[in-house]
């Protein structure tokens, strides 16, 4: 029975009476049926939460390359299926609206972004790489040998004018290119947040 | 499906509110504005929008913090009184023992609203339809834990069968009585036995908790009074909805628009 | 925890916590900051537990205390010396564990002191220690001379015992704030139940005397012998998704993968810098050269060495370090990729200054961080900065392939599970790119200084892949091309013959990608699952399990067996991989004995003595300075844990007040118009920061996420109702807090959680506040770091953002 809501009220009070009065649907009987599950015909993939340091597994239920749900994974034996707030709340990052989705560039002195491309981009910060390296390289150190009281050149090949932040936030494989790609350009100015 | 219950162990709850999101993120509910009402809560009251929320009360003293959270959401009741309010017979109960609104029948008139003791449902205004916590029965159905339940990280929150879950309940009851005494099942025999069954640390009105709470009396009368009489008392229950209906609308919560 | 144990990682396991009799929760918020840890505490106390909660506010983890303290923030160490004092006057330490696992025995060196709050050895022009005088007394053999009994005035154990003499429980009452009745309390719970365990996190570490609070925790374990055991051990709950990786990694300037020392510019050879780090860095620093620059290290080139850049050892450049350089215009461009400095620096007034100096600040993150826009700060005008920013779209964590490392060491692989959104790119895609980039612009340099760029191995194919970079990390059999099975194999290899790019993850894919098993089958009952993706070192899941036998080799705890020796088979065996020195030398035998396998006097180190084991005992022929096997880690700031007043404070040091202060404390001090230090008069209360449950550190994900921000909408002020009262305030008015540095207005939040208490008498007040806002995102409000002190750890480089000076009024 489907009422509408404007039927309804014209229906008025005598067809409630005659429900109620045994003639319509009894809901002490009435069975949950039908409730279709909008997980169905999705694929599960378990990833890993990206907050504290648990370690939580996550199952995300993809469905036409589109994420539908996302919940804890049953089968990780830390978390068993549960999920804190912000672990469940992971959806939405996935469609962000405030994603950042194209590179982009803040020129000297403005006051907004201009969109670029992905090749302008890096192309650019190479290029200031390498214009930096040349700029600052620091081939020795000048130091007082104690033993002798001389000065000796120690060779040690720093780009001194290069810092590189990151990240306890990014996989190992990232973390790990990051810390070679640091030193093998010359900068062991290579630091992130796990110190803080 | 057997009848199924949810024991909310407030023992174990921190208040992580990780059941308030897995709620919105499954019945794909928005976020409202909010700000810090009390403590480190921030969600007054039911919603359209939001089905479930923790509160937060802090009881101090003899130098002593009680931090109590409870996780508020609809108790799904075994004798439910807007199930019984409800006009359009949009409410109605599974045999898992949840209370559910169909939305294809419901016409947002505000009965269930008004008869709730706990004040769970609340009308969307625009679509003129009566929301609260469906019990995730779509999951339930499917032999999944609601979105609350699978989410929760410290075992606040469990899901089984009742006689199974209500048995385990009392044995922690005992458990957490040595330390709080006051400590005390909610929804065991309220209501006609609720599917959401508390584990509270405290008296019911500690949790701003209704100590007794019962069904209106317009409701009864129409319902329990009325009703067995059945068919041959057409006229009698005809003007028992009539008097509900305007009890309702002394209240206020009897809304007609477009009509 | 290196100093102590030979390894900077948390002990044991999330799942582990289950096996616990006892927690002290001291310096973590866990119920908020690490939820999880909630689910295995609860199950324990289901079994009985006890929990202890030490925290300067009743916290949502306090709400499921057994026992709550109320602390004064940063003065742990007065309790807990108290708490080391108790256990020694009371014998309640455990004596086998003490004799056998410890270096209670050894003999400290006789010109060790410690003097009017001060240790042998300062230098106080410099601010620092020399710690030549923390050694122990040693034989002919150059081995440390050991003591008959604990008694012997110059064991480590008689060292101990005076040294924490002075700290009773009355003097660290008014110290602390707590009752002493409750500190009493506190040591017989703990005391009571084995095994227990500790859990910190950054309530522990930030402060400038963080690494002594953790070595107060490593004695007290040691004391009672829970070090190595399940339910035991000290979980030092890891703040970030990934932040045991990224240490493992080494984003770290004073560290190479695989916590390899870093060269300094000494280290001309890698002779040299085996003459200061011990011989047995020598084969990892080579793997990890080969990994590098592949056939371009040979043993006639030294493995490349001079390749690698070589630290100044007196350029402090962590972290913070790092923005006050950058303030002083050293960089001239840096890379920011997946943090937020502008809201998580303390004192970000110096970060605000520094990023302007830069020509360029390249950016990869998920969303527009404050550190990204910090040209366009509200007050600040664009015009005037002239850095140029490029920023990065980068992919989330299940839009790419890779592993992250979790608190409990686990190695666990992910596949991409979406594609990324719009053009964004996994960080690893756009350093591969960038570093091809960059070496096509050195294409035919024949510079010296170029070599490393067109020498380097870098072929993660056209689309750089994650599991080969992962391979790279497990290394390979340099011989023969092949991927190294094991750590057990990697560490039978010959110096150069096998490549690594970080030792400790040897292992992970040798057979097949076992970061990637999810086998959850647990049969013994603890949840060591070991066959649940992998786990550094070799697999182990419980640290320095060999201290959970007896001196035969068997276990002591009968219900939580983890390893055994198996005399039939002669080998240690058991229920998680034995963390022993080599699995078929058994209990009877020196390295069957050690329980701390990377300590250099295998054991745990009650006492971090400055040692340096295996250095031979006749000069070598050719007069180069002799090598040793392995060094000790050291603690910068003392031997042995001491109390030290924060460096803004309401009072003075009851112990000593002329040294009122850690003496070797880095406290910024190149900028004094923006580290300005308040005095207790104008800013008489104490604020401790700290982060929700609903929002994740500088908040750059989550304030942009609704649903958390519904559920916090904005950053408060906690204070006391009698601090409320006195500034005439109710729950939901807006503050003013202010420090020397600066002032935030935020809502107040008026709480029983805290208590005014007393210091030496005086009535005091703590305020608290979350850190996670900054001005951009869908949910803007104040930084908490305009308040916040620029003071670190001489050790760790961690700022004190547990305690500064405040004061607050009515907005």
């Amino acid at each position: 029975m489907d009422v509408s809501r404007r039927g309804f009220l014209k229906l008025s009070g005598l067809s409630i009476a005659a429900l109620a009065s045994g003639l319509g649907f009894d809901p002490t009987i009435a069975e949950a049926k039908g409730f279709v599950l909008k997980l169905e015909g999705s694929k599960k993939i378990p990833s890993i939460c990206h907050f504290c340091s648990g370690g939580c597994g996550m199952l995300l239920y993809v469905k036409e390359g589109k994420l539908i749900h996302l919940e804890g994974d049953p089968d990780h034996p830390t978390n068993e299926g549960a999920l804190c707030p912000k672990a469940a709340s992971l959806l939405s990052v996935a469609y962000s609206p405030n994603r950042v989705t194209k590179p982009r560039r803040r020129a000297p002195g403005s006051d907004h972004w201009e969109e670029i491309s992905w090749e302008d981009a890096l192309n650019r910060v190479a290029q200031k790489t390498k214009e930096v390296r040349e700029a600052t390289w620091k081939a020795n150190d000048e130091i007082i040998n104690a033993k002798t009281g001389q000065r000796d050149l120690l060779s040690v090949n720093r780009a001194e004018g290069i810092a590189f932040l990151g990240s306890a936030e990014v996989d190992n494989e990232e973390s790990y290119l990051i810390s070679k790609f640091c030193r093998i350009i010359g900068t062991p100015y290579n630091e992130h947040q796990a110190r803080i | 499906m057997t009848r199924k219950m949810i024991l909310v162990d407030t023992s174990k709850c921190t208040g992580c509110k990780a059941c308030t999101v897995a709620c919105k993120e499954w019945n794909e509910l928005p976020a409202e504005k909010t700000q810090l009402v009390t403590s480190y809560q921030t969600q007054k009251d039911f919603s359209p929008k939001t089905w479930t929320y923790v509160t937060f009360i802090e009881k101090y003293k003899d130098q002593t913090m009680n931090f109590l959270m409870r996780k508020a959401q609809c108790f799904h009741c075994g004798d439910p009184a807007c199930l019984k309010a409800c006009s359009s017979k949009a409410i109605r109960q599974t045999e898992s023992g949840f209370v559910v609104i169909d939305h294809k029948k419901c016409i947002g008139c505000g009965y269930c609203t008004e008869n709730c003791p706990f004040g769970v449902p609340k009308v969307d205004q625009t679509l003129q339809k009566s929301f609260k916590c469906t019990g995730c029965i779509d999951r339930v159905e499917n032999n999944l834990k609601p979105a609350c339940v699978q989410t929760c990280q410290t075992g606040a929150l469990m899901f089984g069968d009742y006689s199974d879950l209500l048995g385990q309940a009392k044995n922690r009851l005992s458990e957490v009585q040595k330390t709080h005494p006051q400590a005390q099942l909610y929804g065991e025999k309220e209501m006609g036995g609720t599917t959401y069954v508390y584990l509270l640390m405290d008296r019911p009105e500690v949790y701003g908790l209704p100590v007794n709470p019962t069904i209106p009396l317009s409701l009864t009368l129409w319902k329990d009074v009325v009703r067995p009489v059945g068919g041959i008392a057409v006229g009698g229950a005809a003007a028992a909805v009539v008097i509900g209906v305007f009890a309702n609308i002394v209240k206020g919560s009897y809304r007609s628009k477009d009509d | 925890m290196s100093p102590s144990f030979g390894r900077g990682a948390m002990t044991n396991s999330w799942s582990d916590l289950q096996n616990a009799e006892v927690f002290l929760i001291a310096g973590s918020n866990c119920a908020e900051n690490h939820p999880i840890a909630m689910k295995w505490i609860n199950r324990a106390k289901e079994k009985g537990a006890k929990m202890i909660v030490v925290d300067p506010r009743f916290t949502r983890t306090a709400s499921k205390a057994d026992l709550f303290a109320q602390i004064r923030p940063g003065t742990d160490i007065a309790y807990l010396g108290a708490i080391i004092n108790y256990i020694i006057e009371n014998q309640l330490y455990d004596r086998n564990y003490v004799l056998n696992y410890t270096n209670a025995l050894l003999k400290v060196a006789k010109d060790y002191k410690f003097e009017d709050g001060v240790f042998s050895g300062y230098d106080a022009k410099s601010r620092k220690y020399a710690v030549t005088s923390w050694g122990y007394q040693l034989g002919s053999d150059n081995k440390p001379l050991k003591a008959d009994s604990l008694e012997d005035p110059d064991s480590v154990f008689s060292k101990l015992k005076t040294h924490y003499s002075r700290y009773t429980f009355e003097t660290a009452e008014k110290i602390t704030g707590i009752p002493a009745v409750k500190i009493k309390q506190i040591a017989d719970t703990f005391c009571e139940g084995k095994p227990g365990t500790i859990l910190y996190a950054l309530g522990m570490t930030q402060h400038t005397t963080g690494t002594q609070g953790i070595r107060a925790y490593a004695v007290i374990q040691l004391l009672l012998g829970n070090i190595g055991k399940a339910g035991g051990g000290i979980n030092a709950l890891r703040g970030e998704p990934n932040v045991q990786g990224s240490t493992d990694m080494a984003n770290l300037f004073n560290n190479l993968p695989g916590y390899l020392p870093h060269p300094i510019n000494t280290d001309q050879s890698i002779r040299d810098y085996q003459v200061r780090n011990g011989s047995v860095q020598e084969k990892p620093l080579v793997a990890l050269l080969k990994a590098w620059f592949g056939e371009h290290a040979r043993k006639d080139n030294d493995f490349a060495f001079s390749y690698l850049p070589k630290i100044n050892p007196s350029v402090n450049a962590s972290m913070v370090k790092l923005f006050e350089m950058m303030d002083k215009g050293q960089f001239k461009l840096a890379f920011n990729f997946g943090s937020n400095s502008l809201v998580s620096i303390p004192n970000r007034q110096l970060v605000r200054s520094a990023l302007t100096k830069l020509d360029m600040l390249v950016v990869s993150d998920l969303f527009e961080v404050e550190t990204a826009q910090f040209w366009r700060e509200p007050g600040v005008k664009p015009a005037d900065i002239n850095t140029e920013v490029i920023m990065f779209p980068a992919a989330f964590v299940y839009e790419k392939d890779g592993t992250l490392t979790n608190s409990s060491r686990w190695i666990q692989w992910k596949n991409a599970a979406l594609k990324p959104l719009g053009e964004a790119k996994p960080d690893l895609e756009i350093l591969d790119s960038l570093f091809k980039r960059i070496r096509k612009l050195y294409d035919g340099s024949t510079d010296a200084k170029d070599a490393p760029i067109l020498n380097a191995r870098w072929d993660y194919g056209e689309e750089a892949s994650a599991l080969k970079v992962l391979q790279e990390l497990n290394g390979y059999d340099e011989t023969n091309g092949k991927l190294t099975q094991s750590l057990a194999d990697y560490l039978k290899a010959s110096v150069g013959t096998v490549s690594t790019g970080c030792w400790i993850y040897a292992g992970v894919t040798g057979n097949g990608n076992l970061a990637a098993r999810r086998k959850n089958s647990d049969s013994t009952g603890l949840g060591l699952y070991k066959d649940w993706s992998f786990a550094w070192p070799g697999n182990i899941r419980i640290l320095y399990n060999r201290a959970s036998c007896d001196e035969k080799g068997q276990p002591v705890d009968d219900k939580r067996k983890l390893i055994w020796w198996d005399a039939a088979n002669n080998v240690w065996s058991g229920n998680d991989g034995p963390d022993v020195v080599d699995k078929t030398k058994g209990p009877d035998t020196p390295e069957g004995k050690q329980s701390f396998r990377m300590n250099p006097e295998g054991a745990g180190r009650l006492f971090a003595a400055n040692y340096m084991s295996g250095l031979p005992v006749v000069p070598s022929a050719d007069g180069l300075p002799a090598i040793g096997v392995r060094p000790a880690g050291l603690c910068v700031d003392g031997p042995m844990p001491e109390f030290y007043e924060p460096t803004e404070s309401p009072t003075d040091n009851l112990l000593h007040p002329k040294v009122s202060k850690s003496p070797v404390a880095l406290i910024l001090s190149s900028s004094p118009e923006i580290q300005k230090m308040g005095k207790a008069n104008d800013f008489p209360h104490v604020l401790t920061t700290y982060g929700v449950v609903e929002h994740f550190c500088a908040g750059g994900i989550t304030r942009n996420i609704p649903w958390l921000n519904e559920l916090m909408p904005e950053p408060f002020a906690e204070l006391s109702k009698n601090l409320a009262q006195k500034i005439g305030i109710k729950e939901g008015d807006m503050v003013e807090v202010s420090s020397a540095r600066g002032k935030v207005t935020v809502r107040a939040l008026v709480t029983d959680r805290l208590q005014t208490y007393k210091v030496n008498g005086k009535e005091t007040e703590t305020i608290g506040m979350p850190w996670s806002w900054g001005f951009a995102s869908l949910s803007p409000g104040p930084s908490t770091n305009e308040l916040t002190i620029a003071a670190l750890d001489p050790g760790a480089g961690t700022p004190e953002y547990k305690v500064c000076l405040v004061n607050v009024r009515r907005a």
